[in-house]
Parts: C-alpha cells; structure tokens; sequence
C-alpha cells in the first residue's frame, strides 16, 4: 500500500500583501519579480493583515508571509537600555523590517508582534531623510534591530542602501547585527572604518535547541572570518547567554571554537550578556508556550526580566574569565543590569 | 471535529452523501452531524451566516486541532471557469476586509472574494458571494485565523437566474473529493501539544490549591519550563503538604528550585 507523507508548508512568501500605495515603488517591483510565483493580495494597511486578531504565531512561523508597506512615522528610535550603544553620542535603532525569518524562542519579537509574517517597509529613503538632521554629530545607527536584515539582505538591499549612505556621511556609524551567514551579499563593497558586522554567536547545541532556522555556528564563524579577511570591522557578541545545565562546558567551549577560527586582533569587541528582556514582552513570551527560555524563574526589577544577579554575575565572571585568555579587557564588553 | 458550513440544502447534500451524515436536532438550525464532522446549513445572507455560525460554535466550541470549511457556490467574473473551485485569501465587505491564513499547499486558484448583500446580476472585478464575511466575523471569534478554509465555486457569471437546485448539487458533487485532500492539509498544519496529560492536569491542580494566586503562578512557570525542557521525564508531584504556612513556601521554593535547576 501506498503511504501518503503529509503535505508540505507552503513556501516561503508564499503569499505577497501589497498596499496599494507601494505597488509602483522601485522596491515592490523587484520583490515582486522576484517572487513571481506567489500570491499577491492588494491591501489598503499592513495593519490590516499583519495586526488581525485570532494570528497564531506559532502555526505561521513555518509558512511566513511578506507584507509590503510603507513606514508612516519614524523609522528611528532612540536606543533601549537592553543594548549597547558603544559611547556614541546619539544611538538609534532603526526600523524597516518587523518581523525576522529566524525563529529564535527568546527572541523578544514573538512577544512585541502578533503575527510571525515579515512587514517590509519599502520606503527607506525616508529613513535616510528623517536621519540626516542628526549626522552633525558622531551617530551610531542599529540596522538590525527589529530584525536580521543580513538575512534577508538578498530580498531587500537594505543593508546595501545604508553602506550607500554612510558613505556620504562622515559622522554616521552603522552597527549591522546579524546570524546570518550570508556575507556574500556585501563581497562588492568598500569596507567602511565606521560599520561594525556584528556576529550573534551562541554554542551549537543552543543553535540546535533556541535558534530556529538559522546557520550553524560554524558558518556564522566562516561568514565573520570572511568579512575580517576583507577589511571590515567585525565585532562577536555572545549575547544572550541562555543559562542551562551544561553552561559551564557549552559556553568555554564556544570561546575556544570561536578564537579557533577567529584571530583575536582582528576583531573590535567581544560582547557578553546574559539574557534579559522587559515583563511584558517576557508575558506575551509565554502565552506562546513554546520554549523553557520563557518560563525560567527570572528575577524581575523595574519591569526588566533576567537571570538572578548570583547567575547573572557567574555567567558573566565565567566568560570574562574564559575571554580574557585571547582578548584584553577593554576589549571585552559586557551588559549588565545599572543597579 | 470538522466544520462544514453552506448557505443552501443543495450545497449541503453531496457532502452529506460523501461523509454520510445525519440530520441532527440539536439547534434551531438544519444541521448534519456523524461523529467527526458537523455541516451546519446557515441560510443566505450575511446575517444569518453570522446568527448560525455563532450559535453553533457556541454550541460545540471549536479546540485547536477542529477546522472549519466555509464551501459554496458564487458568481464570478467571465475569466472565472463555471464550475471552477476557488480558494479565498481575501474577503471584503464594503470597506471591511478579512484575510483566513492560508498555512497550507493546494492546487486551488486563490482570489479575493466580495461579500454583498444580494444577488449580482452585474459583473465584479472579484467573485462575489453573500455568507464568507457572516461566516468570518463569527468564526474568527472561536476559531484561529489557520483553522479556518473558505472554498467557492463558480456557479454563474453573474446571471443568478441561471443556477438551480440541480445546478448546485451537480458542481458541489464535483468537489467532494477535493474536499479529502483540503483536509488533510488543513490538518497537517502544526498544532500545539499539549503539555500535560489530564491525569497531571488534575494532580497540577490539587497541588496549586495549596498555594496563593502568585505562588500557584510561579508553580506553573517551574511545571512548564520543566515540561518543555524534559519533554519525557516525568512530573513526581506526590508531596506531603504542611499545614503552616511559612514551611508550605519553603516547600514550594524548593520545588521551584528542583524544576527549574
């Protein structure tokens, strides 16, 4: 007898919403040739499908959808306290991607969104407009806040456009966050002294069992040591740390895999932080009830949720220790809670 | 369960057939049941697809792993097949627009539909039907927006005078068997599990009575951080309660402790 094996998810963007308002910009048309094979459905809002209520995250997070848009108000927005903004004299985070195509169960996004689709807003030249009176002093921009935008860097050009953009201003600093491995997508450009390409770095066992649909440790190290090799600045960031029974051998052992691969002179920072995230975020988190990260007794103070301070104070003492080995201090870099 | 809902008998009947259900009694509403499957016949209109569907999922209210399938026939423009079996990403009423989440693969024709309130006789530039936003409004109450599959058939080019009872029968005996593999797929979405079984549900529940609302809160946390952690170890709840209060929290902190350690 025949045994039928059960249908496949649909593929990625499978389905295209477009506001009507974007369907002629430069940007929808190349994603929509782009995606030729997929439906597209013409909306007045991305609110209107991305903020429906009855979503389930879950189920959407294996057949995601791409909603076409365009961003209304800011694109900018000044830097959280969950992160570091490395002494520049302004900080923002910009966003023109909510959503991520990696799927990671800590990530802060399956409780800020209702929905696990991609909205790409299209209209980034308004961002670079709304940025520019700020570039009369020393600003670091977070490309890939909301977002891995590495990730989907082929679709979008984004992080292209903002290189582009950098280059024509002189105070402007781009960090550009990522787990991708895809380095390939910025081979053709001019390494820029004032862009740091910052690896999310975690063991693989974390990768296998948090990090959903992203690249294995090693590729992320390959796509970093690429990147050395062609001249940009690259800062590593074990953060966030997610605490488990075998910490104490995942998290060494990732410091010496990575600095295996990796000259430590050639990089700018490492950065350590354990895990952290705000009570609310932590709350929609867990209604998902997909992933032990959320359910962890957390020590919660003004309203930020995170490990014990014992904990919290071990993981960072443990790898700072381990660290130090390859890296001087100043060049380690950690987030802790300001008590 | 599954959930069949139609506007007419003669969209019901050949489903009824395929799936061999009975005539049921329970509602002020024609309904077909066997033991999986329950067809309600909602009448036309917006209404009173809204008034039916709301009574009865109220009526058997729909778990995460039900579906419900909104089928019956619509007009359609010329480029439409009669007879053609489409697949709704879209449904707008006026200036109210509902989007069912299609997580699955098919081999339907997807489109927009227009919801109106009678009859077309004159051509749209999308299928037009008279429920799929009645059975939305009420459905997406109950059900999540991935449970939930609108199928419309293409009676007519917006000549309603044109379709009979027969005409309906025949088109909807067509597609009895897309039916299955609609299912199917509808089915193979992910659901979630559940974490625990009802016999630790109930030992779950015993054991938080013991507690305050916020020590019972964070006993459910360690339980399922525990659970979805070691996914097959199991929960060893049998504790000796105190009766004073002080030592029942240290009970509980050291529960808490070996949960989550």
């Amino acid at each position: 007898m025949k045994s039928s094996s059960p249908p496949s998810p649909p593929k990625l963007f499978s389905h295209l919403y477009i506001e009507r308002g974007v369907l002629e910009h430069p940007q929808t048309q190349r994603i929509r040739a782009k995606f030729a094979d997929s439906q597209v459905i013409l909306i007045d809002h991305y609110k209107e499908v991305f903020n429906r209520p009855a979503q389930s995250f879950a189920a959407q997070s294996g057949s995601k959808k791409l909603i076409l848009a365009r961003k209304e108000g800011k694109f900018l927005h000044e830097g959280s306290q969950y992160s570091d903004g490395f002494g520049t004299e302004q900080f923002f985070y910009a966003s023109s991607v909510m959503g991520c195509l990696y799927d990671c169960d800590y990530c802060y996004l399956q409780g800020l969104y209702p929905s696990a689709n991609t909205v790409l807003f299209v209209n980034l030249e308004d961002a670079f407009e709304q940025l520019r009176p700020y570039l009369g002093k020393d600003t670091l921009v977070a490309t890939s806040y909301d977002t891995d935008t590495m990730a989907i860097e082929s679709l979008t050009h984004q992080t292209l456009r903002w290189l582009e953009f950098a280059v024509e201003h002189e105070h402007l600093h781009l960090e550009i966050r990522t787990k991708s491995a895809n380095f390939k997508a910025l081979k053709n450009t001019t390494p820029s002294p004032r862009v740091t390409l910052a690896w999310t770095l975690s063991p693989q066992e974390i990768i296998n069992t948090y990090e959903h649909a992203t690249p294995s440790i090693e590729k992320r190290l390959n796509a970093a040591e690429e990147a050395i090799a062609a001249g940009w600045n690259v800062r590593l960031c074990i953060d966030p740390v997610i605490y488990t029974e075998n910490f104490d051998i995942l998290y060494p052992k990732l410091i010496e895999t990575i600095f295996a691969t990796i000259d430590p002179n050639a990089i700018e920072h490492l950065t350590l932080g354990s895990f952290r995230m705000s009570q609310n975020h932590l709350r929609a988190l867990k209604k998902l009830r997909r992933s032990d990260v959320a359910f962890y007794p957390y020590s919660v103070s003004d309203e930020m949720a995170t490990y014990p301070e014992a904990i919290e104070t071990y993981i960072l003492e443990t790898l700072m220790a381990k660290a130090h080995q390859y890296l001087p201090k100043e060049r380690i870099r950690t987030w802790q809670r300001q008590l | 369960m599954i959930y069949f809902i139609t506007a007419l008998d003669a969209e019901a009947r050949p489903i009824c057939e395929h799936y061999c259900l009975k005539r049921d009694r329970s509602l002020p509403f024609t309904l077909y049941r066997n033991d999986a499957m329950v067809l309600l016949v909602c009448g036309m209109g917006k209404t009173n697809a809204l008034m039916a569907v709301s009574a009865l999922m109220g009526w058997r209210i729909p778990k995460e792993e039900d579906i419900l399938i909104n089928i019956g026939i619509c007009g359609a423009p010329s480029d439409y097949l009669i007879g053609e079996a489409l697949l709704i990403h879209q449904i707008i009423d006026e200036d109210r627009h509902y989007y069912p989440d299609i997580l699955f693969t098919h081999s339907l024709r997807e489109t927009s539909i227009r919801c109106v309130g009678t009859p077309q006789s004159t051509l749209c530039d999308y299928p037009v039907d008279m429920e799929s936003s009645g059975v939305f409004q009420a459905a997406s109450r109950f059900c999540k927006l991935h449970q939930m599959a609108y199928v419309k058939i293409v009676s007519d080019h917006c000549t309603p005078e044109s379709v009979t009872k027969e005409g309906v029968i025949a088109l909807l005996h067509a597609h009895v068997n897309m039916l299955d593999s609609l299912i199917s797929s509808l089915k193979a979405i992910p659901k979630p599990t559940l974490l625990f079984s009802a016999g630790e549900r109930d030992e779950i529940e015993i054991l938080k009575d013991h507690f305050t609302k916020s020590q019972s809160d964070a006993l459910e946390d360690a339980l399922t951080y525990f659970r979805l952690k070691h996914k097959d170890k199991p929960l060893s709840l049998n504790l000796h309660i105190p009766n004073s209060k002080r030592e029942r929290s240290l009970l509980l902190e050291k529960l808490i402790s070996s949960l989550t350690a």
